[in-house]
């Protein structure tokens, strides 16, 4: 190796990090020549000096305001740390109050429409206090009804009483759940004698539930043949056009071919035998 | 650093305490100047707070911290060219001047002052590396990082730096008046 190779690599011999065990050859020239340690020394020297520390230490300021900027920044990130809770919080809040409040509400509403519509719907019979009220609630209701009934004939049955209170006297009839004959037969009796044609109209409709029975059929095809208004007329021919009564064929047939009767009227007729 | 990165700020003392002194000392061979090393010193532990939730463990910390000091000194070379400021007349030994003057050679006193007025002429790259290839906890390959270049290249213009150094330092020597 020559002198010019080894100054090469003295500042790798003078590196810490180079291991001893490298640059062996340069090792043996540097220990055989003078020169070349001249030029290691000079050069070990300079990094002599640069290792050293420098001429003045750092003045006590620089820690002080190092501490000083530690605590600031402390201090800012507990507030950052507390504005972020305050937002955790708010945000926690605001989830609460828009999403899940409602949702819980509508939650329980539906749990109480369930629960409510399962429990009450069908009577418990295994509670005997359960059976005993169920029995009082349905004769309770019977009396209603029956009242309800008193009520009814009491003001068909007054025909001197003003039209109002009669027709009143029809819807409570009407209304019942489930009429007597004897209501059936008070209406029969309003569609045949009752003076107001209002009054017999609502009879009749108050008949339309009974169409099945025979009675009633018969009542109203003989209330037919003495009826004068067109309109009552029309709707009882409707009416027994819709009970496919065979009995009023008849009764139909002389109508369209009545003069003195409303044309409307025989029109209406024609078309309830065509539906027979 | 990882603590500090967690939150626990208090760990960060314990890092200033242990590295402030070299970094100081760099610092102040780099820019030859007490004041600017310890505000830039400063600067790199308020970046360290500002930027420790970037602070990632795949490297050292010292490499990390250098990194950061080199940032800040290019900051402060930057600020320094661009404004005009004032000469402290305790700097004016350390101006270059490849003619040895009256005043420059009254100066420099001692081997810490020549090597302060040497280093000021080198160029402030070849100084950078130099300074940092003198940290035993530093390897070349985190000197290559910091420096952004490769490992070969560091190696070179450490050692070329070194011998520029040399150089420079005995001529300053060789011009400085002997003692009556």
């Amino acid at each position: 190796m020559t002198c010019h190779d080894a100054r090469q690599v003295l500042p790798e011999l003078l590196d810490r990090r180079t291991p001893p065990t490298a640059l062996l050859e340069a090792r043996s020239h540097l220990a055989a020549c003078v020169d070349c340690q001249r030029d290691f020394a000079s050069l070990a020297r300079i990094t002599t000096l640069l290792d050293s520390p420098p001429p003045t230490a750092p003045s006590t300021r620089l820690r002080r305001s190092f501490y000083a900027m530690l605590e600031e920044e402390k201090h800012s990130a507990a507030s950052a740390r507390q504005v972020a809770d305050r937002q955790h919080r708010a945000y926690h809040l605001s989830l609460w109050r828009w999403v899940i409040a409602p949702l819980a509400a509508c939650a329980l509403l539906a749990a109480g429409f369930i629960g409510g519509s399962r429990f009450s719907s069908a009577p418990r019979s295994g509670n005997p206090a359960d059976s005993e009220t169920a029995q009082r609630l349905a004769e309770l209701q019977h009396k209603v009804d029956s009242m309800g009934q008193l009520v009814g004939f009491s003001l068909l049955q007054q025909q001197q009483r003003p039209t109002n209170d009669r027709l009143r006297g029809i819807f409570a009839s009407t209304s019942l759940e489930k009429p007597t004959a004897r209501v059936v037969h008070e209406l029969i009796s309003a569609l045949a004698l009752d003076p107001s044609a209002h009054v017999r109209l609502c009879a009749l409709d108050g008949l339309i539930p009974h169409v099945d029975q025979e009675v009633v059929r018969a009542g109203v095809l003989a209330c037919l043949a003495r009826e004068e208004n067109p309109l009552v007329q029309i709707s009882m021919i409707d009416f027994l056009a819709t009970a496919r009564d065979g009995s009023a064929r008849s009764a139909l047939e002389r109508i369209t071919v009545n003069e003195t009767a409303d044309r409307s009227v025989r029109d209406a007729a024609r078309l309830a035998l065509a539906q027979f | 650093m990882l603590a500090v990165r967690d939150g626990e700020l208090d760990a960060l003392g314990e890092l200033f305490e242990r590295h402030h002194g070299p970094l100081y000392g760099y610092l102040f061979k780099f820019t030859g100047e007490r004041a600017a090393a310890e505000d830039i010193v400063q600067t790199v532990f308020q970046r360290m707070l500002k930027y420790r939730h970037t602070y990632r463990d795949d490297g050292s910390f010292t490499a990390w911290m250098y990194h950061l000091a080199r940032r800040c000194a290019a900051d402060h070379f930057r600020r320094a060219a661009a404004s005009p400021h004032a000469t402290d007349p305790e700097t004016l030994a350390d101006i270059s001047d490849p003619a040895p003057r009256a005043d420059q050679q009254a100066a420099v006193r001692d081997d810490h002052e020549l090597l302060r007025a040497a280093l000021a002429q080198l160029d402030r790259e070849d100084r950078e590396v130099l300074l940092l290839s003198r940290f035993e906890e530093l390897s070349f390959a985190e000197i290559a990082g910091i420096l952004e270049c490769s490992v070969g290249a560091a190696k070179v213009r450490a050692h070329r730096a070194l011998h520029a150094l040399r150089q420079t330092f005995f001529r300053l020597q060789q011009s400085r008046p002997t003692a009556p």
